[in-house]
């Protein structure tokens, strides 16, 4: 596309153009003053429109190869779009779910896996956090259990006729 | 007796550190195809290994003569670059006992992956993985990965991340 020079051959013409131009500049200020007018985009975290929910449900659940820290949902590296389009070709020839990450298990190993499986040596990484729970609750108990028992045989022991009686003479007061 | 537990227990979390932080690259991955056979590809040759390999090369018609190793590669790769005139002088040499094989993998460009044989004078044949099929079959997480395949056509190692020379000869000393 070739750019014609406005013509510029009596005055007026000059400055309707110009009027024209300062106008189109304001609109255009105006429509990037408002970006969701301007650029219609999807709203955040929405799935890409490319495959059904189904594929992103089973992507969330692989990692993908290259970024490690992502699953093959969020990720839009090639590989991981690719493994987009196994999975939606592999849901088009009726395989489940198990059926699928066992596809890529096969090639990868578990590490393809985004969460550890609840099996084996990785069941501890789920039990863990549960045992530390249940080990701190007990020790705090048994810990708060004796601290109040320090507490009435000391309080019991400590406190004399004579305050007791100063006390009461200060409430009754009140 | 009692006030000696703690410190039993922080010696046995400072071991349990220690043997973690000893184990080695935590993200060094092994590979599952190792003790498995290849999986087999077919991939469009690299213009200039149409005439010597044909339009389309295929794995397994190669698989049980010769050890192969296989090459993962990209041009936008830096480590590659290190790699190629190493594969090269490899092939060069052993070209009669040895097949090199080389997999384009993740590249958008195949005029830069053209551009890349060309600059490295690579004569070993090379296709593309269009869609990276071929990477995911064989569990690629980077480039360049490596995979030597014996001659019975099982995976014997995979190696991921830039060969140097002395792991290059370690593997050719495997099959040769």
């Amino acid at each position: 596309m070739s750019y014609v020079a406005p013509p510029r051959s009596s005055k007026t013409s000059w400055r309707t153009t110009y009027a024209v131009r300062r106008i189109a500049a304001l609109l255009l200020l105006l429509a990037c003053s408002f970006p969701p007018l301007a650029f219609a985009q999807p709203a955040a975290n929405t799935p890409p429109p490319d495959f059904s929910p189904q594929v992103f449900e089973i992507a969330r659940e692989l990692r993908c190869p290259v970024c490690q820290g992502e699953s093959v949902a969020e990720s839009n590296s090639g590989i991981s779009l690719e493994m987009r389009r196994i999975i939606a070709e592999q849901l088009a020839q009726g395989k489940n779910k198990e059926q699928i990450k066992a596809y890529f298990v096969s090639r990868y190993g578990p590490w393809i896996l985004y969460e550890p499986p609840r099996a084996g040596l990785t069941l501890w990484v789920w039990l863990a956090p549960l045992v530390g729970v249940a080990l701190i609750g007990a020790g705090l108990y048994f810990y708060l259990q004796s601290a109040r028992r320090r507490a009435l045989e000391a309080g019991a022991a400590e406190v004399s006729e004579e305050e007791l009686r100063r006390a009461e003479a200060e409430l009754d007061q009140s | 007796m009692k006030r000696l537990w703690p410190f039993a227990l922080l010696v046995v979390l400072g071991a349990l550190l220690f043997w973690g932080l000893r184990r080695g690259d935590p993200s060094a991955l092994p590979s599952v195809l190792v003790g498995k056979p290849a999986p087999d590809f077919t991939l469009p040759a690299f213009a200039p290994y149409r005439a010597e390999w044909g339009e389309r090369i295929q794995l397994s018609r190669y698989l049980g003569q010769k050890p192969i190793l296989v090459n993962l590669w990209a041009s936008w790769c830096v480590p590659c670059r290190d790699e190629a005139p190493m594969l090269e002088a490899a092939w060069r040499q052993y070209k009669n006992r040895l097949l090199i094989l080389g997999v384009n993998v993740q590249d958008t460009n195949p005029g830069a992956a053209l551009g890349f044989i060309q600059e490295f004078g690579l004569t070993f044949p090379s296709g593309i993985d269009e869609n990276g099929r071929v990477w995911i079959d064989y569990g690629g997480y980077g480039v360049p990965e490596t995979f030597l395949i014996g001659k019975d056509g099982k995976v014997l190692y995979r190696h991921a991340g830039p060969l140097d020379p002395a792991t290059l000869q370690e593997l050719l000393g495997k099959v040769l």
